[in-house]
């Protein structure tokens, strides 16, 4: 008897180990991304999907990886002159771009007149780089930027997106169609093949100046269907699956998985329900803080979303740029609200609607609670969910919302400027009930600040003005939430997905 | 028959043209999508604004750009899409064969399974086979598709991994898919071919059949079901348009590259150019479809030439 049972025990780990557990050759990482962003030029596109890839492909000037921490990217220093109206960065020599052009001055500059001209006009990137005057070779690895107003986040800027820096030779040669899609850099992968709306394909580039990836191969599937998605990484399909694709719904399962870890970290997107301040009961400030305070965001944060966020107290989380650790939200405290509302003669039964983007199924559970919390407090809160593009490209902006309405929020850059220009200057797109000349003028102050400190602290300021005014109810900071599969080592989530994958591994 | 053949032609090019029209109409009303390209920007101005719509062509009169999009149709040229700037003919190139390959694929499924059970259920009229049957189509019938998707994933995928749950790889990867959206054709089609069948069986060719002696095989196979087959296909051809309609849920689930996935990011990101032009072919396949039915009715049955 014990023998047959060692002989079946024997031919079973035979079978198993026949089987391989991943359909993955050794040294292949397969992520799983939400979209094809349709074009490789850095110029055509703001899509996070974009970076999550081609981050892999380009490189920048400067380098910004998972810590947040502005580093030496091709060039290795930097000094700001002429207050700040001039930058000189020395290059990194003995580059090489993945087709073997040498990385220069005159790639440098060639790539930023390129943006700023005709080619980037047709994109979206040219007016994030519109500081940018002009770029002056100064010698082979030396180049100028001379700008026209300083620009505090130029140098975060230059870590991403637009600014990653492109090929002449194979750019002229080929042109732009080819470049879009087989795209040439100076990155640690390069590109081998992409098919339109299914992947890419890449290899390690070996020539890699920082040394040449631990990965041989590297792919990336589009899956837009989160469900979809986990499908394939519970069946050893896909290894990583990449932000914003899991919702918190899913979580469980993967924490159920014997095979698959959670990996989250402090994400940039913040999400607030943000007040019509013009008109109804949301134009009294003292309203409005009442209602921030009717809401209990700590128990929302732990129950309908799992615990994968956190409070906040301004529109920014905490790697923001201008976040203030002091600064804590308005308490959750029903009477005083109740009071709050009396005392501004708000009788109970008064009615708000909520705006809401029809396709975010976590956020409407949110507002949900949200409306529960306020009829506590006699406030009706009816919800009218919007399709997203809609929302965001025509009610939100012409000022056509109910009396609250959701902005989720987060700029690459983590700086707290990017929120707040958008969301509290006059005139703004995201801004179409307000209108506060004092914020104006805080918001114009901090931008050509050279000193960090000084601008930081205008930033926090800023923070507590909008939030003395209350011109939002904020809720919270989502996690970027990356689901992997165990074999996967080394991997460090990255806050804004932009994820270079050189130093992981595979078992 | 010419005029006949005329008639509908003309029918068929009013058709695509209304529809094509619709969905351009349609869709501007819901979004710029020079926004759209623009939402991460910060400072953006209505003036970079206007220079990205001047780059996507939408600052041509609404009839130029809709004959554009036309006149794609007869040069293979539908312009560019707007996310990234891929030629909208790459686009359609892969997905079209990628959505003709599942929907041939599902029909062949649901005819190797609809007609021998069609035919079961028919001879075997009242008895617990055909109740059997009746049962299982009304219960095939009665699945939502995403559904009956999510629960071959579950099972085959991630229990059993067997299939691949996604993509277009290999012959494993037609399996689920194919089945998902045969299914509810089965069943349509089992109740179709089962009715048919007791029709023909009662009229009167069969019974001088049975009379003269012949086995019941050949009054069945030589007889009945060559009769019952004309009405078969002509709701086959039918069924294939709505086969193309109801493809979107299962591409997305099965996150099929095809003109269903297209279809769905283009509205998503308010690609018009992407977005016109599929609704465009599928309508046109669409009504080419019904019209190759009409034609062989008419073929069929002088009658219905006259009329």
């Amino acid at each position: 008897m014990k023998q047959t049972l060692t002989a079946m025990a024997i031919a079973l780990a035979a079978l198993t180990a026949g089987q391989p557990s991943t359909a993955q050759a050794e040294g292949k990482l397969i992520v799983s991304s939400p979209q094809d962003p349709g074009s490789w030029d850095p110029i055509d596109t703001f899509l996070v999907n974009w970076a999550s890839l081609a981050t892999n492909v380009f490189e920048g000037l400067t380098y910004r990886g998972p810590d947040m921490k502005l580093v030496p990217g091709l060039a290795t220093s930097w000094e700001v002159l002429d207050d700040g109206l001039r930058i000189r960065f020395s290059l990194r020599e003995g580059v090489t771009f993945h087709n073997g052009e040498p990385f220069d001055a005159e790639a440098v500059k060639f790539t930023f007149d390129r943006l700023l001209g005709n080619e980037g006009a047709k994109g979206p990137q040219q007016a994030n780089y519109s500081a940018i005057d002009s770029v002056e070779i100064i010698d082979a690895h030396t180049v100028d930027f001379h700008l026209s107003q300083p620009d505090a986040v130029l140098l975060t800027k230059l870590a991403g997106y637009g600014a990653m820096i492109v090929p002449p030779r194979y750019i002229t040669e080929m042109g732009d169609d080819v470049f879009n899609i087989r795209p040439v850099g100076t990155g640690p992968f390069r590109m081998t093949s992409y098919e339109p709306k299914i992947g890419v394909k890449l290899e390690a580039f070996e020539d890699y100046w920082g040394g040449a990836p631990e990965l041989s191969e590297l792919e990336y599937r589009f899956i837009t269907e989160p469900a979809t998605a986990l499908a394939e990484l519970q069946s050893g399909g896909v290894d990583l699956v990449i932000p914003p694709t899991i919702p918190v719904g899913m979580i469980p399962t993967i924490e159920a998985a014997d095979n698959l870890e959670l990996v989250t970290t402090a994400g940039p997107t913040v999400t607030a329900l943000r007040f019509d301040t013009s008109r109804g009961i949301t134009a009294d400030a003292d309203v409005r803080k009442a209602l921030i305070m009717a809401v209990d965001r700590e128990t929302i944060v732990n129950t309908v979303l799992g615990g994968q966020a956190s409070v906040i107290a301004s529109f920014q989380g905490e790697r923001s740029f201008g976040y203030d650790p002091e600064m804590k939200p308005l308490p959750y405290d029903p009477e005083a609200a109740k009071d709050l509302l009396k005392k501004a003669g708000v009788a109970p039964g008064a009615s708000v609607e909520i705006n809401t983007r029809g396709n975010d199924a976590t956020f409407n559970e949110v507002a949900q609670a949200v409306a529960a919390y306020l009829s506590m407090v006699g406030v009706n809160a009816t919800i009218k969910p919007y399709e997203t593009n809609v929302l965001l490209n025509d009610i939100i902006p012409q000022g056509k919302t109910g009396e609250m309405f959701q902005q989720s929020w987060g700029g690459w850059t983590f700086d707290f400027d990017n929120t707040a220009y958008a969301m509290y200057h006059t005139g703004q797109k995201w801004n179409p009930y307000d209108s506060d000349p004092k914020l104006d003028e805080m918001l114009e102050t901090q931008r050509p600040l050279a000193d960090p400190a000084e601008r930081e602290r205008l930033l926090q300021e800023i923070a507590a003005y909008a939030a003395d005014r209350a011109l939002e109810m904020p809720l919270y900071n989502l996690n970027a939430i990356y689901a992997i599969n165990k074999r996967v080592k080394n991997f460090e989530p990255a806050p804004d997905s932009r994820l270079k994958l050189n130093h992981v591994s595979v078992e | 028959m010419a005029a006949f053949l005329l008639k509908r032609l003309a029918q068929a090019v009013f058709v695509v043209m209304v529809v094509t029209l619709i969905v351009s109409v349609a869709v501007r009303m819901t979004g710029d999508p020079a926004m759209m390209i623009a939402q991460g920007a910060t400072d953006i101005t209505e003036a970079d604004l206007e220079r990205i719509r001047e780059g996507l062509g939408l600052n041509e009169p609404f009839l130029s750009q809709y004959l554009a999009t036309l006149s794609g149709l007869f040069t293979w040229d539908f312009g560019r899409s707007f996310l990234g700037g891929t030629p909208v003919s790459t686009l359609i190139g892969n997905a079209l064969p990628a959505t003709l390959l599942l929907a041939f694929t599902s029909l062949l499924v649901s005819i190797i399974l609809s007609i021998p059970l069609g035919i079961r259920a028919a001879i075997r009229r009242g008895k617990w086979e055909d109740q059997l049957i009746r049962i299982l189509s009304l219960v095939g019938l009665s699945f939502p598709n995403f559904w009956l998707a999510t629960m071959l994933v579950l099972l085959f995928s991630i229990t059993l991994q067997w299939l691949p749950p996604s993509g277009m790889n290999g012959i494993a990867s037609f399996v689920m898919p194919a089945v998902t959206m045969g299914v509810i054709l089965t069943a349509t089609n089992v109740r179709l071919v089962r009715t048919a069948m007791l029709d023909v069986m009662q009229s009167q060719y069969i019974m001088v059949a049975r009379a003269k002696g012949l086995s019941e095989r050949t009054v069945l196979y030589k007889h009945a079901l060559r009769n019952c087959a004309i009405p078969l296909i002509t709701f086959l051809g039918l069924q294939f348009g709505g086969l193309l309609g109801g493809i979107v849920v299962v591409e997305r689930v099965f996150n099929w590259p095809g003109m269903g996935s297209l279809a769905f990011d283009a509205v998503a990101g308010r690609d018009y150019p992407v977005l016109q032009s599929v609704i465009m072919i599928l309508s046109t396949l669409i009504v080419l479809v019904n019209l190759l039915v009409d034609i062989a009715y008419g073929l069929i049955d002088p009658r219905i030439r006259t009329e």
